[in-house]
C-alpha cells in the first residue's frame, strides 16, 4: 500500500507540474462546452429558435397580406417584398430574405378552376437561400403547400355556392397540437448535448499525460530502476489508475459546473441537473476507467513523446467525430450513425444522456456501462501483453 | 554475503540478433571494487541489467554466497543496489521528492525514510540542491542524486553502471573518493567505466569483456604487472576498430 500511494503521489505531483497536461485537461473541454454550447443553442432549439426571413411577391396585395400572415411565425418573419423578381434573385442569392415566394398573376383564380386531370395546377415558384438548413427550407415549403390547399378548398366550397372564408382553413388553426416530450423535466438543449459530450472528450485526454509520463520514465530509466527494486508492472500500472481515476472525477464536477454556471454567464441555457446522481457517478466512472485503459495501452505502445501525442491525440479526435461529440449523432446520415455505435466515447455519451436528459435508470445505463467497462479491461489486458512481448522495459543494451 | 559468482551466462535478446553474453563466467570477491571494462556495445550494461533483475531469460547462474541471486533478491530485496547509467529519476520532481519516492518504493516509511533520505543526501552532498527540481540541476548534481538515489536502502551490492559521464573534474573527484569510502564499509561493488584512469585509481579487480565474452579478470595488480598499464592491456585485448 506505501508503495502504491507513493506512485500516486507521485503521478500528482508530475502532473501538478506539467501546465499543458492540465489545460488540456480542464480548460480545452470547458473551452469547448462554453463555445460549442453557444454555437449550436439553435440546432437544438429546432425551428422556432431561428428566424428564418421570408417575403412573398404577388401581384393583388390582398392576396400578398393574407399570404404573409399564414406563413408567418414558428421560426419565419416577414420582410418585405422585393421590387420585382430581379431583386428578389439578387436578394436570395446575398440571404436577405432567404426566401421569397413569388405568386403569379391569376394566381387565385386558377385555383378556383376544377382539378379534373386534364388541367395542370397553378405554380408558385419559392427562391431559396442555397445556405438555408435543408429542414428549414423543408418547414416552409410545407407550409406554403398547406396554405395553397386552404385558398383551393376556400374556392372549391365558393364555387359550390358555400359561404367560406380562406383563413378558416389555415393550419394553424385547425387544430391545437401540443408536443410532451417523453422521459426528462427538460428537452434536451445544446448545454444538455454539450457538456457531457466536451467532458467525456476531455476525459479521454488523460491519455497524453498518462502516456506522455510514461514514455519519459522509460525512456529516463526510472522504469529500469522500480523494475530492479522488485516495483511489479501491474502496481505501476495501478499507479496511474488512481491519481487519474480522481482527475476525470474532478473533471466531471467542474464540466457541470461550467454548465451550471460559465454557458448561463456567457448568455447560453443553464444545464438541468440529473436527479440520479449515483448513475451519474456510475457512468462517470466507467467512463473513467475506459480512458484510463485507452492510455495505459496508448503508453505502453508508444516509444517517443511524438507517438504518444499522435496516437492519443488522433485516436480520440477520431472517436469524439465518429462517437458524436464534436457532430450531434442525430444529424448524422444513417450510416454514421450505424458507425457511432462502435465509439466508446459514443458509448458514454449513450449513458450521460441516459442520465441527464431521460432521467433513466439503472437498466438505461447497464448496456453503455458494461460496453466502457469491457473496453478498459480488454485495454489493460492488451497494455500488459504488448509490454510482455515487447520488454519495454527491458531494451538497453 | 559472500562472493559473486557468475557462471556460463550467456544472454540474447528476443528475435535475430547475435548473443550479448557468452558463458560469461565470473567471480567477484566480496567487498572491494571490481572493474568491469569493455568497448561500446561490450556486454557490461546487459551483464548490469542481469545482475539487477531487469532482463529475465538468461542462462547460466549467478549465486551470491551459496545463494542463487535472485533468491537472494527476493528474500532480502534490500541486498542490491543499482546505479544506472541513465538519470533514473522524475525530472519534473525536487531532489527531496525523488529521494522520498524510490525510498518509498523500496518499503522505507515514515521516520525510517526520512533518516535515509537525509544520510543518502548528505554522503552525495546534495543537502542544499533538495528542493530544487532535478531538470534544473546541473550534470555534477544530477549524477550524484543519481547515486543518493541508489544508497537510500544501504546494499550490500552495489552495481555501478558509469556513474561519472558527463561530469566537470570535481565532481568526479568527489564521485570516486565517495565510491571508495562505499567499499570501505564492506561492500561490494560493481564498477563499470569507459574511463580507465578511474578503474585504475579506485579498483581492487577488473575484467574486461568484448563481444559478450571476458577476454580477461583477475585482481588489477597482476594484470597490470607485467604491461605498461591498463590502457595498453585493454587496447590490446579489444584492439583499435570503432564500435559504434
Amino acid at each position: 500500500m506505501r508503495r502504491l500511494l507513493a506512485l500516486w503521489e507521485k503521478e500528482v505531483l508530475a502532473l501538478s507540474r506539467d501546465i499543458l497536461g492540465l489545460a488540456v485537461l480542464f480548460l480545452m473541454p470547458a473551452a469547448f462546452i462554453v463555445v460549442m454550447s453557444l454555437a449550436l443553442s439553435d440546432v437544438f432549439k429546432g425551428g422556432a429558435a431561428r428566424q428564418t426571413e421570408f417575403a412573398v411577391m404577388a401581384a393583388d396585395p390582398k392576396l400578398a397580406d393574407r399570404l404573409v400572415r399564414a406563413l408567418s411565425g414558428d421560426g419565419f418573419r416577414a420582410a418585405p417584398a422585393p421590387a420585382d423578381e430581379a431583386a428578389a434573385r439578387d436578394g436570395v442569392r446575398r440571404g436577405t430574405p432567404s426566401l421569397v415566394l413569388v405568386v403569379p398573376r391569376d394566381f387565385e383564380r386558377a385555383l378556383g378552376a376544377p382539378l379534373d386531370g386534364k388541367s395542370t395546377p397553378p405554380g408558385l415558384t419559392l427562391l431559396a437561400d442555397p445556405g438555408l438548413p435543408p429542414t428549414q427550407l423543408l418547414a416552409f415549403r410545407q407550409r406554403v403547400l398547406g396554405v395553397a390547399l386552404g385558398l383551393r378548398v376556400a374556392a372549391t366550397m365558393r364555387r359550390a355556392g358555400i359561404a367560406s372564408n380562406a383563413d378558416a382553413f389555415d393550419l394553424k388553426r385547425a387544430v391545437t397540437l401540443s408536443v410532451e416530450t417523453i422521459g426528462g423535466t427538460a428537452r434536451p438543449s445544446s448545454v444538455q448535448q454539450n457538456v457531457p459530450a466536451w467532458l467525456i472528450f476531455g476525459m479521454f485526454f488523460v491519455v497524453i499525460p498518462i502516456s506522455s509520463l510514461f514514455v519519459v520514465e522509460r525512456r529516463e530509466g526510472t522504469l529500469a530502476r522500480l523494475v530492479s527494486q522488485q516495483v511489479p508492472f501491474t502496481l505501476l500500472l495501478l499507479g496511474k489508475l488512481g491519481p487519474y481515476f480522481a482527475v476525470n472525477l474532478t473533471q466531471a464536477v467542474l464540466m457541470l459546473l461550467a454548465g451550471r454556471t460559465l454557458v448561463p454567464w456567457f448568455g447560453g441555457e443553464t444545464l438541468a441537473l440529473p436527479a440520479r446522481w449515483d448513475l451519474l457517478a456510475a457512468v462517470t466512472a466507467c467512463t473513467s476507467f475506459a480512458a484510463i485503459g485507452w492510455g495505459l495501452f496508448v503508453a505502453v505502445c508508444s516509444r517517443t513523446l511524438e507517438q504518444a501525442t499522435v496516437i492519443g491525440g488522433v485516436g480520440n479526435i477520431l472517436a469524439a467525430a465518429v462517437g458524436g461529440i464534436m457532430v450531434p449523432r442525430f444529424v448524422m446520415p444513417e450510416g454514421m450513425q450505424k458507425l457511432s455505435e462502435a465509439s466508446p466515447m459514443a458509448w458514454a455519451l449513450d449513458g450521460f444522456h441516459a442520465v441527464i436528459l431521460r432521467d433513466g435508470g439503472a437498466s438505461d445505463i447497464a448496456a453503455p456501462c458494461v460496453k466502457l467497462l469491457a473496453l478498459a479491461a480488454a485495454l489493460l489486458a492488451a497494455a500488459l501483453w504488448v509490454h510482455h512481448r515487447r520488454r519495454v522495459l527491458t531494451s538497453a543494451q | 554475503m559472500g562472493t559473486l559468482n557468475l557462471e556460463g551466462v550467456s544472454f540474447r535478446y528476443p528475435g535475430p540478433g547475435e548473443t550479448v553474453l557468452d558463458k560469461v563466467t565470473l567471480v567477484i570477491p566480496a567487498g572491494g571494487i571490481f572493474g568491469l571494462l569493455g568497448p561500446n556495445g561490450a556486454g557490461k550494461t546487459t551483464l548490469i541489467s542481469i545482475l539487477a533483475g531487469q532482463l529475465r531469460g538468461a542462462t547460466g547462474s549467478v549465486s551470491a554466497g551459496d545463494e542463487p541471486l535472485e533468491v537472494l533478491r527476493r528474500r532480502r530485496p534490500h541486498s542490491l543496489g543499482l546505479v544506472p547509467q541513465d538519470y533514473a529519476f522524475y525530472p519534473m520532481l525536487t531532489c527531496a521528492e525523488n529521494l522520498r519516492f524510490f525510498g518509498a518504493m523500496q518499503g522505507l516509511g515514515g521516520a525510517r525514510l526520512k533518516e535515509r533520505v537525509a544520510a543518502a543526501a548528505r554522503f552525495a552532498r546534495i543537502e542544499s540542491a533538495l528542493a530544487r527540481r532535478a531538470d534544473r540541476l546541473s550534470g555534477g548534481l544530477k549524477r550524484r542524486l543519481n547515486l543518493a538515489i541508489g544508497l537510500l536502502i544501504e546494499p550490500e551490492i552495489l552495481l555501478l553502471d558509469e556513474p561519472t559521464v558527463g561530469v566537470d573534474p570535481q565532481s568526479r573527484a568527489f564521485l570516486l573518493e565517495s565510491i571508495r569510502s562505499l567499499a570501505g564499509a564492506g561492500r561490494t561493488i560493481l564498477y563499470t567505466s569507459h574511463y580507465l584512469e578511474e578503474v585504475e585509481a579506485i579498483c581492487d579487480h577488473v575484467a574486461i569483456i568484448d563481444h559478450g565474452r571476458v577476454l580477461v579478470s583477475g585482481a588489477l595488480s597482476e594484470l597490470i604487472r607485467e604491461g605498461s598499464g591498463l590502457q595498453d592491456l585493454f587496447m590490446q585485448l579489444t584492439h583499435r576498430s570503432l564500435r559504434d
